[in-house]
């Protein structure tokens, strides 16, 4: 039995597979209507998609994930900690304490005053200088230990919940998978002795 | 799917701007997929975790050159695609597939999970190229030029591939198709 359209004949496969157009469609619909060579083909490919829907989707046996590495970006108020802010903080530090601090007029002539406010702003810079960076230092350091340690904690906790999800959700659908195929064990075999005995099904 | 198109698409750009939780989530919308598409191309379950854990990290490195991100599942399987083969390149050149198909022996009657078994040996008895093309249309849900640019050939070489192993897949499963068939009918 073959199709009068012969090479002309619809296209079944892309037809099955869902790529023809609507009109393509309809036309071969048609065609299939009055020709049962096209019918036997159409049938077979379908028994054979509905066979291949079978096969079942397997779950992940682990979850893919990747971790995060937002706790080593800069915070906000970590971008005044870069070395040209810190640089600008510290001078103009240093400018108003040697405003406060500024030493007194010279008492007697011959000492150089200028030398004298010179050496003092450089200590006061110097000092102040030193305690901002120790300052700065702990607190990077106090700030970045919290946020690691809060984030592994997060990602431990997330982690351990997903687990447990999926831990459920395979224990679910093994059960129903289970109680599906012995449901099915159940009628085969009743079936079979049904057919076998001559008894009736209950 | 329009929907979940759109949210993907965010996802996609908050990963670009480095948020590794939204490529998490995106990784957890797509896994499934793509460990169910390596798993039936390479056949075995570690190799095709690994390929899958692989693939969505060069997914992560490469999704700045990602052009637009409504293509993003195409492009996903492209890689995926390429790691696979990569891998089974590097496999050991395992006995060649036979050419001819071999019909399924299903015994006596058949069980849901034995059409199943039955199914999965006959795409074991496809080539790769062809088995993958299966893979992609009928468990995927690509369209001929999608899968056209996840393999990289053209349409035409898609559909023939598509078209042998449909052909193989009949002749291969109609004794247990028959069987189920004739145990529905009693």
């Amino acid at each position: 039995m073959t199709c009068k359209l012969q090479d002309a004949r619809p296209d079944w496969k892309s037809y099955a597979l869902g790529e023809l157009d609507a009109g393509a469609r309809r036309e071969a619909e048609q065609h299939a209507a009055t020709c049962s060579a096209c019918q036997d083909e159409l049938a077979g490919l379908r028994v054979t998609l509905d066979a291949m829907a079978t096969l079942r989707e397997e779950e992940v046996p682990r979850r893919i994930a990747f971790v995060s590495d937002k706790v080593f970006e800069p915070k906000w108020w970590q971008s005044f900690l870069r070395p040209s802010f810190a640089a600008a903080a510290v001078v103009a530090a240093a400018i108003l304490v040697h405003a406060f601090v500024r030493p007194p007029a010279p008492m007697t002539a011959g000492v150089d005053a200028a030398a004298i406010e010179a050496r003092v702003t450089a200590a006061v810079q110097q000092g102040v200088q030193k305690q901002v960076a120790e300052e700065v230092d702990h607190r990077v350091a106090e700030q970045l230990s919290g946020a690691v340690e809060q984030a592994v904690n997060k990602a431990v906790a997330d982690t351990e919940k997903r687990d447990d999800q999926r831990a459920v959700q395979l224990l679910t659908a093994a059960e129903r998978r289970y109680s599906e195929s012995a449901d099915i064990l159940n009628k085969q075999v009743t079936q079979i002795y049904a057919m076998n005995t001559g008894a009736g099904v209950r | 799917m329009i929907f979940r198109e759109v949210e993907d698409r965010d996802l996609i750009a908050k990963a670009r701007r480095g948020d590794v939780e939204a490529y998490n989530l995106l990784v957890s919308r797509w896994e499934k997929r793509v460990f169910n598409y390596l798993l039936r191309l390479i056949g075995h379950r570690e190799d095709a975790l690994d390929v899958s854990q692989e693939t969505f990290l060069k997914a992560y490195q490469n999704l700045p050159k990602l052009d637009d991100p409504a293509r993003f599942s195409g492009w996903l399987f492209r890689i995926a695609h390429n790691e696979a083969f990569s891998l089974l390149r590097r496999r050991k050149p395992e006995a060649d597939l036979e050419d001819e198909p071999r019909p399924v022996d299903s015994g006596g009657r058949l069980f849901p999970i034995e059409l199943s078994l039955a199914v999965q040996s006959a795409l074991n008895v496809l080539s790769a190229d062809q088995r993958e093309a299966v893979l992609l249309k009928v468990y995927q849900g690509f369209k001929f030029d999608e899968m056209a640019e996840i393999l990289d050939c053209p349409v035409s070489t898609v559909k023939s591939r598509l078209y042998t192993a449909l052909d193989l897949l009949k002749i291969t499963l109609s004794p247990v198709v028959l069987k189920k068939e004739t145990v529905r009918g009693e």
